[in-house]
C-alpha cells in the first residue's frame, strides 16, 4: 500500500499499534487517562487536528458467534493522529517536542529505542506504521489555521447577528461595516 | 420479537411502568443512611417489604400510599451485599452521580460541592418513595416510616424532598411535563404511535421490555435466536430490576421570565409565548409545535392518544419546531434520519414531580424560595439513556448540526450561550441564562420484589 492512501485533501492520516510491555499496561493507562485534555501535549503540534490513544486489551469473543475464542498474546496501543501536511516533517517535530511524553508512552512498549526521541523514536513509529484502507478526514482541505479562523470568524458572525437583531437595514449596514471593514 | 414477551408485573415495584403521579398529588423522597451492622440494616430491611407496592393492576382501588424502594451502590454494600456482586453493576452506577458530574454538565454553581447536604456525599443508602393522595395520609405515612427507623436504630435520614402535583400536571415554567412517555411492549403497546419506534410506513412499534426492566429482551436482543439479555447485575438482584437516577433541579423562575419577556420584543411582535414555545417545543399546554406551528390547540388533550403522535419527517428544517427545542433534543425521534436508528436506545421513563411553591403569575422578581423539579427516570442503563441523552444531546450540539449551542432550559454556565429559532429570518435567543441549577443527585437501582426480599435475607450474594 502506498503512503498516499494515508491522504485526505492536503491531510494525513497516521497510526501506529505497538504491543506493550508486560506488566506495564496499567501504568501507561493511568498516564494516558492523567493527561489534562485542556492542555494536550499535542497543543505543542500545531498541525495536528486531533490524536488519539486507544488500549487494546484482547479480542471480544462471545459464544453465540460460535467462532474459535482468540486472545492477544499482549496488549497493544494504537495511536492516531490527523494532520496537515507531510508526516516525515510531522513526525520530527513529535519527537522532538513531545520527546518528555514519549518516554513515558511509548517507552513502555516492546522494541522502543531505549531513548525514545529524535531519529531513533521517528523510525520506531514509522516501523510500526499500519497504513489507512480508508482515511477520512473531516475537513482534508482545510488546514488547522483555516479551521480555527473559520471558528473564530463563525464566532464573531453569530455574536455579532444576535445583537443586531431589530437594527433598521441603513444601522445594520452601519454596524456590518465597523464589525467587518466596508 | 420472536415470540411476545410476558412481562412479570409481580416481580416488578410500582410507579415504573405506570405513573404514580397520575393517582397520587403528594410525593416523598427519603434518602436513609445506614450507619449500623449489615444484619440490623436487614431486619429493618425485610419490614419494608410488606409495604412495598408492585406493578400488579390494583384490583380493589389504589392504596392510600405507597411505597417503593430504591438502593445506591453504597447502600448495596451497607446491606452486607458481596463486592463480587456490587461490581456486577455497571460502572457509572457504581461512581455515583457525583462521580459523573464533569461529564453531566453539573459544573459551576451546579457542581457537587454545592449540592446539599445528605446528596452525593455517599451517606444516601436507600430512597424510599412515598406517595399519597391526602397530606394526612401522607403524614401518617411518613411518621410510620420513622418509627420504624427509630426502633431500628442506626438509621438516619440524610436528604428529603416532599413534592406535589402543580396545578394541570404543568413544571413551574408553565409546561405541561411528563405525559410524553416511551411504549413498552407487553405494557403499553396501545401508546405506541408517537411513544414508540417510528417505522418507515407511518406505523410505529413499542420498544422491547429490556430497555427499562432487566432480565427482558432489549431492542438489541429482541431479533436474537439464542435469546441472550441484556447485561445486568448477577442473579437474583439482576431480575425486574431498572436504574433510577434522582435528581433536584432548582428553577429560577423570576429570571426565566424576565430573559423571555425582554427577548420577545425583539421577536414577531413581542410574542413571548410564542418564543417561549419555540425554546420548549410544545404550546404550554403541551400541544406540539410540529403540528400547530402557530397557536395552540384549544382541544389539545394530553392524556389522550394523540398527543404524542408527531414526527420531524416534515420539519427537517426546524421551522416548525426548532433543531434546538428542548422536547426535540431530549426526544429526536425520526429528525436525525436513519428511521429512528440512531435515537430509539436513548428512551427513559420520567416520573419528575415539582417541588417548592408557585412563584405568582406575572412576577418576575425572585421571591427566594427553593422550587423546582425532582427528575426522576428509569432506565437499563443509565450511560446510554439518561447520559446519552444529558451529554450527546442536550449538552451539546454538534449531532444536530448546531455547534456549541447547549439546551436553552438547563442554561449555560458559561454565559456566551444562544439558541437559534429557525425563521425568515432566524432569530437568536439570548441571554442564555442559568435557569436550572442541579442541588444534587443520586444514581440508584431498583430492585425487583423478589431481589428485594433476597437484600432483606442476606441472599442476594
Amino acid at each position: 500500500m502506498s503512503s498516499q492512501d494515508n491522504v485526505n485533501g492536503q491531510a494525513y492520516g497516521f497510526q501506529s499499534m505497538t504491543p506493550i510491555e508486560p506488566g506495564k499496561e496499567g501504568e501507561l493507562r493511568a498516564y494516558l487517562e492523567g493527561l489534562d485534555i485542556d492542555d494536550s501535549p499535542f497543543g505543542k503540534l500545531p498541525r495536528t487536528h486531533m490524536g488519539r490513544f486507544v488500549i487494546v486489551k484482547d479480542f471480544y469473543n462471545d459464544p453465540s458467534w460460535g467462532q474459535k475464542e482468540e486472545h492477544l498474546d499482549l496488549q497493544y496501543l494504537i495511536f492516531t493522529s490527523n494532520l496537515d501536511g507531510d508526516i516525515d516533517s510531522y513526525l520530527d517535530e513529535l519527537c522532538e517536542v513531545m520527546a518528555p511524553e514519549a518516554r513515558e508512552i511509548w517507552g513502555r512498549c516492546v522494541g522502543c529505542p531505549e531513548n525514545p526521541k529524535g531519529a531513533a523514536l521517528k523510525a520506531y513509529l514509522k516501523h510500526n506504521q499500519i497504513d489507512c484502507g480508508f482515511f477520512y478526514a473531516a475537513y482534508g482541505t482545510a488546514t488547522v489555521p483555516e479551521v480555527k479562523a473559520a471558528l473564530r470568524q463563525r464566532d464573531q458572525m453569530i455574536a455579532f447577528a444576535t445583537r443586531s437583531q431589530g437594527l433598521s437595514p441603513d444601522e445594520l449596514q452601519e454596524a456590518f461595516a465597523a464589525e467587518f471593514g466596508a | 420479537m420472536a415470540e411476545r414477551v410476558h412481562i412479570d408485573l409481580g416481580d416488578i415495584q410500582g410507579d415504573i411502568l405506570r405513573a404514580y403521579g397520575n393517582d397520587y398529588d403528594c410525593t416523598s423522597y427519603a434518602f436513609v443512611k445506614i450507619d449500623c451492622p449489615p444484619e440490623q440494616a436487614r431486619a429493618w430491611f425485610s419490614g419494608l417489604l410488606e409495604h412495598v407496592t408492585t406493578a400488579e393492576p390494583w384490583k380493589e382501588g389504589k392504596p392510600v400510599t405507597t411505597l417503593n424502594v430504591a438502593v445506591t451502590a453504597d447502600g448495596l454494600k451497607a446491606l452486607g451485599v458481596s463486592d463480587e456482586v456490587v461490581g456486577s453493576f455497571s460502572e457509572e452506577f457504581r461512581a455515583g452521580m457525583s462521580e459523573r458530574a464533569v461529564l453531566l454538565g453539573d459544573v459551576g454553581p451546579s457542581a457537587p460541592k454545592s449540592w446539599e447536604s445528605g446528596l452525593g456525599s455517599g451517606d444516601a443508602h436507600i430512597l424510599l418513595t412515598i406517595n399519597a393522595q391526602e397530606t394526612a395520609d401522607h403524614e401518617h405515612a411518613l411518621g410510620k416510616m420513622r418509627d420504624a427507623m427509630d426502633d431500628a436504630g442506626g438509621l438516619s435520614i440524610v436528604y428529603q424532598e416532599d413534592t406535589q402535583l402543580l396545578p394541570g400536571s404543568r413544571e413551574h415554567f408553565g409546561y405541561a411535563d411528563g405525559f410524553a412517555q416511551p411504549a413498552i411492549e407487553g405494557s403499553s403497546d396501545s401508546k405506541a404511535r408517537g411513544g414508540g419506534v417510528p417505522l418507515k410506513n407511518g406505523a410505529w412499534r413499542a420498544l422491547a421490555p429490556g430497555e427499562f426492566i432487566l432480565g427482558y429482551p432489549d431492542e438489541d436482543t429482541r431479533e436474537d435466536p439464542k435469546r441472550r439479555l441484556p447485561s445486568a447485575p448477577l442473579a437474583p438482584l439482576g431480575k425486574s430490576g431498572t436504574y433510577m437516577v434522582w435528581r433536584k433541579l432548582y428553577q429560577d423562575v423570576a429570571r426565566w421570565r424576565r430573559v423571555m419577556r425582554d427577548a420577545a420584543k425583539l421577536y414577531e411582535d413581542g410574542d413571548e409565548h410564542k418564543l417561549s414555545a419555540k425554546v420548549v417545543g410544545r404550546w404550554s399546554d403541551g400541544t406540539p409545535l410540529v403540528t400547530h406551528p402557530d397557536a395552540l390547540d384549544p382541544n389539545f388533550d394530553a392524556a389522550g392518544r394523540g398527543a404524542n403522535d408527531f414526527r420531524y419527517d416534515s420539519d427537517l428544517d426546524g421551522m416548525r419546531c426548532p433543531l434546538g427545542a428542548h422536547i426535540r433534543r431530549s426526544n429526536p425521534r425520526d429528525a436525525l434520519g436513519f428511521e429512528g436508528h440512531l435515537s430509539f436506545r436513548h428512551r427513559m421513563i420520567r416520573r419528575g414531580m415539582p417541588y417548592g411553591e408557585e412563584l405568582a403569575e406575572g412576577v418576575v422578581k425572585d421571591d427566594g424560595v427553593d422550587r423546582g423539579l425532582v427528575f426522576v427516570c428509569f432506565q437499563a442503563s443509565i450511560a446510554r439513556q439518561f447520559e446519552g441523552v444529558q451529554v450527546q444531546w442536550l449538552n451539546t450540539g454538534n449531532l444536530f448540526g448546531l455547534g456549541l449551542d447547549t439546551d436553552f432550559i438547563l442554561g449555560d454556565p458559561g454565559g456566551k450561550g444562544k439558541m437559534t429559532i429557525q425563521g425568515r429570518p432566524p432569530f437568536f435567543l439570548s441571554p442564555q441564562e442559568v435557569f436550572v441549577k442541579t442541588r444534587g443527585g443520586e444514581y440508584l437501582f431498583v430492585p425487583g420484589i423478589s431481589a428485594l426480599a433476597a437484600l432483606a435475607d442476606g441472599t442476594a450474594g
